[in-house]
């Protein structure tokens, strides 16, 4: 259990890590050439893992609805709209609105897909995270003006 | 103060996109595999990026004719995508554990947070180091305990 808990947590430390480089790529190179390195990095180094370990399942996944196929246009707006606001937030900032935007979404998601009204619980934490937002958007004010005058 | 709150709306739709993201690649990946579904979204993402590089030189070059090669980047800043696709492996390795999904990624927000408090505190990866305030802390918490909250607080 505990092996599980630390692969969690240093999964999310990969995530934070991919995202940072990210960021630094686009202050040299535009956000949407991040995404793009990113993407085409990513789909080398897949099809190298793909190849070793031989899980390729073409067939089923030409038998799903198109709409399957939209989550790489949403995963390549993501990362260019990531990158962008990454090194300009800083990565505590940039990950805690990206949670808060995405754990917000996720609620409404449940709601649109499936109908249900949120329970007592999600409702409580939509109002949690966006008290943690608002805390943040204090946070970076002073920084802002920091920014005008140099 | 204008260009702040753009940053901080762009982040909270950038969650949106996540999820919208996570939405249609777990469709693909319950009927495929995970490592197989994340290969399909990196090929079509790459297509989606490179559309919206060219929309967006086309857009942009009239008002900015030399928009090109500033100073080099080290060979790393090319090497984002690689922990993006271990993301994917280690993540179907957490979700099919006991922890399941919702403790997975529970933990997995709580280790991005906490990295990114130490990427801010020491400047790792040549980023601007930032000083993280009692109120960044308190701003923190709330988000992790309201996203618990809505992890595990039931469909």
């Amino acid at each position: 259990m505990i092996v599980y808990v630390l692969l969690a947590i240093l999964n999310g430390i990969v995530i934070g890590t991919s995202r940072a480089i990210n960021g630094q790529l686009s202050v040299v190179r535009g956000a949407f050439r991040a995404s793009l390195w990113n993407h085409l990095v990513g789909f080398v180094f897949l099809t190298l893992v793909l190849a070793a370990i031989g899980q390729w399942r073409f067939e089923s996944a030409l038998a799903l609805p198109r709409v399957a196929y939209l989550g790489g246009l949403f995963g390549a707006l993501f990362v260019a709209v990531n990158s962008y606001v990454f090194p300009r937030l800083g990565a505590m900032n940039a990950a805690l609105l990206v949670i808060s935007g995405q754990m917000i979404s996720a609620v409404v998601l449940d709601y649109l897909n499936a109908n249900v009204t949120p329970t007592l619980a999600r409702c409580a934490g939509v109002v949690l995270v966006l008290a943690g937002v608002y805390l943040t958007r204090i946070s970076t004010r002073p920084l802002a003006s920091k920014d005008k005058a140099s | 103060m204008m260009g702040r709150s753009t940053d901080w709306l762009m982040a909270i739709l950038g969650g949106l996109l996540l999820a919208l993201m996570i939405n249609y690649n777990s469709l693909l990946a319950r009927h495929t595999t995970p490592i197989f579904a994340s290969w399909v979204a990196h090929g079509l993402g790459a297509v989606a990026a490179f559309v919206l590089v060219m929309l967006h030189h086309r857009v942009v070059r009239p008002a900015d004719p030399a928009a090109q090669p500033g100073p080099r980047p080290p060979l790393w800043f090319y090497a984002g995508g690689i922990p993006g696709t271990l993301v994917v492996i280690l993540a179907a390795i957490a979700v099919n554990s006991s922890l399941a999904l919702s403790g997975a990624i529970a933990f997995m927000l709580v280790g991005q947070v906490i990295f990114g408090i130490a990427v801010d505190h020491l400047g790792l990866f040549r980023t601007q180091r930032r000083r993280i305030t009692r109120i960044d802390l308190l701003g923190a918490l709330a988000v992790l305990a309201g996203s618990t909250l809505i992890i595990f607080g039931g469909r």
